[in-house]
């Protein structure tokens, strides 16, 4: 069958389209972040404004370009909000689950994801200002990026809660636990407002470094979970039929 | 895999042990480092801390240990209403523990020694609240088995001996915590 056809008669083309989405907004996120704009790893927290000054001097076009692109195609996060919605009502729990994950995840993309972008934005797009105000928007667009990552906390709560209570086998219950593992490093986020320097701060070890690594290895799980959701996935509302074991 | 080999509880519940076991580490090696860096620093703050107080706390935890095996070990042998006193008893004491917890932590920020005071009461207090968060969720695992007990439909041996392992885990890490935090030198 062609991929014209395939794409015309395949009831999930939706499903599809919404796992390729978030592999691009995933890939874009992570181009724009860590290289595009050089945001992540996090900038150092103790830099005085004149210092600050020269940081936004050196990403200028890089902040540009890459929120730019965010700006453009961040709406695609969406997609990934929409596909784990859909996989929690595709569950045998209450649909409550899933509109309490959709809202908190729709509310906690702002601080957590739009603040930063803006705030890097300005700094870049009024280089002529007040080095003061250029030092509050750094704090400002770090802090609100990595210091509001409690604000997933819940929403991972509630995909756990929703595995472990699922009798469809939508995802495999050590998933579940894995949400538990991933919301319990949301909290270590949480003491960057306070520290500087350190451990804690938002580019400490073990505020960023292990944090990201956990969360790296939470997101290549669930977009390969989802993806194996999407291939075993009959429509239905009874249980997810067994993955089939070839060879 | 026979009887007496298996894992107890449910097997995807290892995988958390595991995971959390190997995120806990990750944050003791980063402890190591720092206690390294600055040795004479970390110990003039360790001095602070009330080692009688940590040997009574790291009892409670291990008796509750004991207690909730005892628990599972009654559900076993289907004797529930015993199962269901030894489930209290591990809450009492996760509750007592917590109570020591808090009270310490009062004396201490009472003396001036605060999160921000040093890097060895950043590490102290970012470790103990880590392990009281994972506390906290064990009430409501405790309060399951509670739940599984009370209700003969709801029962699930496998249930129960999963959450008494997350209990254990807990134990784990603060003995783990205990022994670099108080004992170290």
């Amino acid at each position: 069958m062609s991929l014209g056809a395939s794409l015309r008669t395949d009831p999930k083309r939706e499903l599809w389209f919404a796992w390729y989405s978030t592999v691009a907004f995933y890939s874009l996120y992570s181009v724009v972040f860590f290289v595009l704009t050089r945001t992540q790893p996090p900038g150092r927290p103790w830099l005085t404004p004149e210092q600050t000054v020269a940081w936004f001097a050196d990403r200028h076009w890089g902040l540009l370009v890459g929120f730019a692109l965010i700006f453009v195609l961040g709406g695609f996060s969406a997609t990934s909000i929409s596909l784990i919605t859909y996989s929690i009502r595709r569950m045998s729990v209450s649909r409550a689950y899933a509109y309490s994950y959709l809202i908190l995840y729709a509310i906690a993309a702002i601080p957590g994801f739009l603040f930063i972008c803006v705030a890097m934005t300005v700094g870049a797009m009024r280089p002529e200002r007040d080095p003061a105000l250029l030092h509050w928007l750094y704090d400002f667009g770090f802090l609100s990026f990595s210091g509001t990552m409690g604000v997933f906390l819940v929403g991972s709560l509630i995909w756990m809660a929703a595995i472990l209570l699922d009798k469809n086998g939508v995802f495999p219950r050590w998933f579940g636990y894995l949400n538990l593992c991933n919301a319990l490093t949301e909290v270590v986020i949480a003491p960057s407002w306070i520290f500087q320097r350190g451990v804690l701060a938002w580019n400490g070890v073990i505020a960023w470094w292990i944090d990201v690594a956990v969360f790296g290895m939470y997101t290549v799980v669930f977009i390969y979970l989802l993806r194996s959701l999407i291939q075993r996935d009959d429509l239905g509302t009874g249980p997810v039929p067994a993955p089939v074991i070839t060879g | 895999m026979t009887e007496t080999e298996r894992v107890p509880g449910e097997g995807d519940m290892w995988f958390f042990v595991v995971f959390e076991s190997l995120v806990f580490t990750s944050y003791f090696c980063v402890y190591l480092y720092d206690r390294a860096q600055h040795e004479h620093a970390f110990l003039k703050a360790q001095s602070a801390l009330n080692l009688p107080l940590g040997i009574v706390e790291t009892i409670l935890l291990l008796t509750s240990s004991w207690a909730i095996a005892r628990c599972v070990q009654e559900v076993r042998a289907a004797r529930y209403r015993s199962a269901q006193r030894f489930v209290l008893a591990t809450v009492g004491l996760g509750v007592a523990f917590f109570g020591c917890k808090l009270a310490e932590w009062v004396r201490l920020i009472g003396d001036g020694h605060t999160f921000t005071s040093s890097e060895f009461m950043q590490h102290f207090f970012f470790l103990t609240g880590m392990h009281a968060i994972h506390l906290l969720i064990g009430f409501v695992v405790l309060g399951v088995i509670r739940y599984q007990l009370a209700d003969p439909q709801h029962r699930s041996h496998q249930t129960i001996e999963t959450c008494s392992t997350y209990w254990h885990t807990v134990d784990l890490f603060w003995v783990l915590i205990f022994a670099l935090l108080y004992i170290v030198r």
